[in-house]
């Protein structure tokens, strides 16, 4: 009985949506917004990976056709890797377009990746981005509060409220009703952008995407909306006037959704300051004076190295040394440049993961953060997939010099040692790189704080109606019944 | 005249006397005071990034005069300086911060290959581009609309819904009621956009120039675009829902969904393949030069610098000459995709000047970073004076490398300083059409809206 009644409050709340043009309109609008988000995204997306691939493999061809060289040389001609975007980055590109695209990995420098998708855009792209995932987080949320502001507050000034009580559906009835009715809508308005989404990653195109992880896209995107549902049926319940509901929820909407993103990203920016470009290179160049320099003959690390090496061949000099010092010199030197740099950088990345926590706290303010944060955690485009594939190609980086160091020591004589050359076919022994995304479950557990957000986001107004259950007959009757 | 200032009074009142206009103005004026903050602390990080620069240079410099011998090669030591190339920020970035955040205004720039350096940006968290930065440009273009929309919608819906227009009606002209009312809005979004505005005038320093009179100028006319959107909607026969609902919707499609839809539209029109392209080339024109003969390096070195063609290098032995000369083969090799690439940003920032001027606060948006000198354009010209300062430095320590001058020969203190791209373009060409199009659009949406309303039955 008590679900008959909800449900026939459900079919009523519909119905009055169906008649009502102007919803009518933005739901049409939303879904083709929707659609062509995806569209437009994977034809983008499919045409970087190409791009991408493309000078990959031209790279690696470059590579493998070197002529005979001294390693030494090799290890300046170095190694361009690409980042690979993840297979849904066209549902939710997340912050790859500001994170560089190529990195050079060389001898002795960490280099930073350039060229972002941001650095070629104009200052258009400052007013946001149309992807899916901005349609299902920005959009969506304003189409449900649209649909829905009256749905309770309507019935209350046509006076029809007391008739639906009075034939005996009890304020929960109506409430879950309303709530039922208006998620029906909005489950109608996010459905062609989740099947356009499942479609595309279906096909492959774009790569291979695991069932779990869009799974997990349609469940947070899910919960985030449910949220929505519940709080513009709340607004609508205890607000005496539509007219007033609406005023707060579209306030509510902007707070949450249009400026909460940027203050939030203001804040964690003045909390926790990274230092600039030039005052990183001067900190790492600080570091790296300290401590010397493996091209410096004169300098007093590589002196001692030295003594310890004829101490322990028990030579008097280092070119009887049954190794090429030159080698050696080059190994340790990258051995204890590259830990210098990293410490450095890793100094750097817990600096902006440190911003990122003001963001993940921000959640609890604006599920929109949350839902932001887990859609990246899941599609594979958030922070940690940027630092994933800075750290393997640093990885990647320090293995190919120092197997190019080895060669030096174990293939090249160490009198007249730069006139020599390694013959080519050493080139084609080298590995390739390759990204790792992170897995998702790592992901998803470093984000309990977002996670937590976005079941408060439920629970809240949830709780609401419930207490708004026991006041929904006497809302504006003070006002209005007067 | 007087029963006028009593009617601006009592609107003036009215309005503040409700709680949630109360809110609004408090709010906005506390992130208004937040963001003019930001905006000054920013300034003030780029002047202490150039800072950063010019003493990484003096230390760096000081550490390779100690540790190396004075008669080592200068160009061995030239190899690890780094020069400053820092350009000045434009105190109204304080107000519209564009791509500084993303851009590293303080390059350092080494002898070698220059492609390679020339794109370096700044250290910042992906994260927080992505959201995008709290300046002024985006309180003022961005939400003050809704805070516009949010105090007109329902100028006459709600004293018809109150039941109160008739009775108002009988006394005074439709005119002569309205104009009050508008006046008080326009005084108090006057005061939420002065008071920002004059703070991070006062913390960054920008006085009243032209650049900063067309700022304001700007943000004055696209406030104007949405007085007369809101007016045009608001004077109809609608419910103040039914105003609410058409405005924000207006607002969602001209704020988040035109801009988005054009950057979509102009990055695939403009594809930039070029990007990598030129760190492909550029590191290839490098590297093969080692495996040819020094004269084959030398030959097309002395095609750009015809100036040192008598001046040659020997064969069999390494040469620092010969080395710079096969840097500079790198950035030979990847000239014609590096100018390719400026090509395609300057055709995108053309594009998005020019179709932003249909979008009002695009428009007004891509101006204000015109003015301040942070966007896309200003940021090639910076590119194109490191350029520049690159080949400056290379003049002048190009005849030492010939001569395999020690470090001693050098003359640190005759080295060329850094000269920032000139701000050339004036506040007019920046701001003028923006200006025209944003007027022409509030009188059409005034236009648009009073004919939509319909005939008024009152």
């Amino acid at each position: 009985m008590g679900l008959r009644n909800a449900l026939l409050v459900a079919r009523r709340q519909v119905g009055a949506v169906r008649e009502d043009r102007y919803v009518v309109f933005l739901l049409g609008l939303v879904i083709a917004l929707g659609v062509v988000a995806v569209l437009g995204a994977r034809h983008h997306a499919a045409s970087e990976a190409e791009q991408r691939a493309r000078y990959q493999a031209m790279v690696e061809r470059q590579w493998v056709e070197q002529p005979d060289r001294h390693p030494h040389r090799v290890i300046h001609y170095g190694f361009l890797v690409f980042r690979e975007e993840a297979p849904l980055a066209f549902f939710d590109p997340g912050v790859g377009a500001w994170a560089g695209t190529s990195l050079f990995l060389e001898g002795h420098r960490q280099n930073t990746a350039n060229f972002g998708e941001a650095r070629h855009a104009t200052g258009m792209l400052r007013f946001g981005r149309l992807t899916p995932a901005a349609v299902l987080s920005l959009l969506l949320p304003l189409f449900v509060v649209v649909a829905g502001f009256a749905s309770v507050s309507a019935e209350r000034e046509r006076g029809t409220l007391r008739l639906l009580l009075a034939q005996g559906a009890t304020p929960a009835q109506i409430l879950a009703g309303k709530v039922l009715g208006t998620g029906a809508v909005a489950a109608l308005a996010a459905l062609p952008v989740g099947l356009a989404t499942v479609a595309v990653a279906g096909s492959g195109a774009i790569g291979p995407v695991s069932a779990g992880r869009v799974a997990g896209l349609a469940a947070i995107y899910a919960a985030y909306l449910a949220g929505w549902v519940l709080v513009t049926v709340l607004a609508s319940s205890f607000r005496a006037s539509s007219r007033s509901a609406l005023a707060l929820l579209i306030a509510v909407w902007v707070a949450l959704c249009v400026a909460a993103p940027r203050l939030g990203a203001s804040v964690a920016g003045a909390l926790h300051p990274l230092p600039s470009r030039a005052e990183f290179t001067h900190q790492v160049e600080l570091a790296m004076n300290a401590v010397g320099d493996s091209h410096n003959p004169q300098d007093p690390f590589f002196r001692a190295l030295r003594d310890e090496y004829l101490a322990r061949y028990d030579v008097a000099s280092v070119e009887e040394l049954p190794v090429n010092w030159g080698g050696v010199v080059s190994r340790e030197g990258e051995a204890v440049s590259s830990r210098i740099q990293e410490e450095q950088q890793r100094d750097l990345v817990e600096g902006q993961r440190r911003q990122d926590r003001v963001l993940s706290w921000m959640g609890f303010i604006s599920p929109y953060l949350a839902a932001r944060d887990l859609s990246r955690a899941v599609s594979g485009t958030g922070p940690e997939a940027v630092e994933a594939f800075r750290a393997q190609a640093e990885a990647h980086r320090y293995d190919i010099i120092q197997r190019l160091n080895d060669l030096h020591i174990s293939e090249i004589r160490y009198e007249n040692d730069r006139a020599q050359r390694l013959p080519r076919e050493h080139w084609a022994e080298f590995p390739t790189f390759g990204t790792r995304p992170p897995p998702l479950g790592g992901t998803l557990a470093a984000r309990s704080l977002s996670l937590s957000a976005l079941a408060l986001w439920i629970l809240l107004p949830l709780l609401g109606l419930g207490l708004a259950r026991g006041r929904l007959a006497r809302v504006g009757v003070e006002r209005s019944g007067s | 005249m007087k029963a006028w200032f009593r009617l601006l009074r009592l609107d003036t009142l009215r309005l503040t006397r409700s709680t949630g206009v109360a809110v609004a103005v408090v709010l906005f004026l506390a992130v208004g005071i937040y963001a003019a903050w930001r905006g000054g602390r920013n300034i003030e990080a780029a002047a202490s990034s150039a800072v950063a620069a010019e003493t990484a240079y003096q230390d760096q410099l000081e550490y390779l005069l100690s540790s190396y011998p004075p008669t080592t090669d200068a160009g061995e030591v030239l190899y690890y300086l780094a020069f400053p190339a820092p350009q000045p920020s434009l105190p109204l970035a304080a107000l519209a911060r564009g791509r500084t955040e993303v851009e590293a205004a303080s390059l350092r720039i080494r002898l070698l290959a220059l492609e390679g350096q020339l794109y370096e940006h700044e250290t910042v968290n992906p994260t927080l581009a992505a959201a995008g930065d709290l300046d002024l440009a985006f309180l003022l273009i961005g939400l003050l609309p809704l805070f516009i929309i949010a105090l007109t919608h329902d100028l006459v819906s709600s004293e018809r819904e109150g039941g109160t227009w008739n009775l108002v009606r009988l006394f005074a002209r439709r005119r002569r009621l309205l104009a009050p009312k508008l006046a008080a809005r326009a005084v108090l979004v006057g005061v939420v956009v002065a008071v920002p505005v004059a703070v991070a005038a006062a913390l960054a320093g920008f006085g009243p120039d032209g650049r900063a009179a067309w700022a304001v100028a700007l943000v004055a006319l696209h406030t104007l675009f949405w007085f007369a959107l809101c007016l045009g909607v608001a004077s109809g026969r609608r419910s103040s829902t039914a105003n609410a609902m058409i405005l924000v919707g207006t607002w969602v499609a001209l704020t988040l969904l035109a801009p988005a839809a054009l950057s979509l539209a102009n990055a695939i029109l403009h594809p930039v393949p070029e990007a990598l392209e030129l760190t492909v080339r550029q590191r290839q024109g490098y590297h093969e030069a080692w495996d040819l003969s020094k004269a084959e390096t030398m030959e097309v070195f002395y095609e750009d610098y015809p100036e040192w063609s008598d001046r040659t290098v020997p064969e069999d032995v390494f040469t620092w000459a010969w080395y710079y000369a096969m840097n500079h083969r790198g950035d030979q090799a990847a000239r014609d995709a590096s100018r390719a690439y400026r090509d395609v940003l300057r055709e995108r920032e053309d594009w998005a000047r020019r179709w932003s001027l249909l979008v009002p606060p695009l428009a007004a948006q891509l101006a204000l970073d015109r003015l301040a000198a942070t966007d896309l354009g200003a940021q090639l010209a910076y590119q194109d004076a490191v350029r520049r300062h690159h080949e400056r430095l290379k003049a002048y320590f190009y005849p030492l490398f010939f001569d395999a001058a020690p470090i001693d020969a050098v003359e640190w203190n005759g080295v060329p300083a850094f000269e920032p791209a000139a701000r050339e373009e004036s506040p007019v060409r920046a701001g003028l059409p923006a200006a025209a199009a944003l007027l022409l659009a509030s009188i059409l949406a005034l236009a648009a809206g009073l004919r939509s309303s319909g005939p008024r039955a009152d």
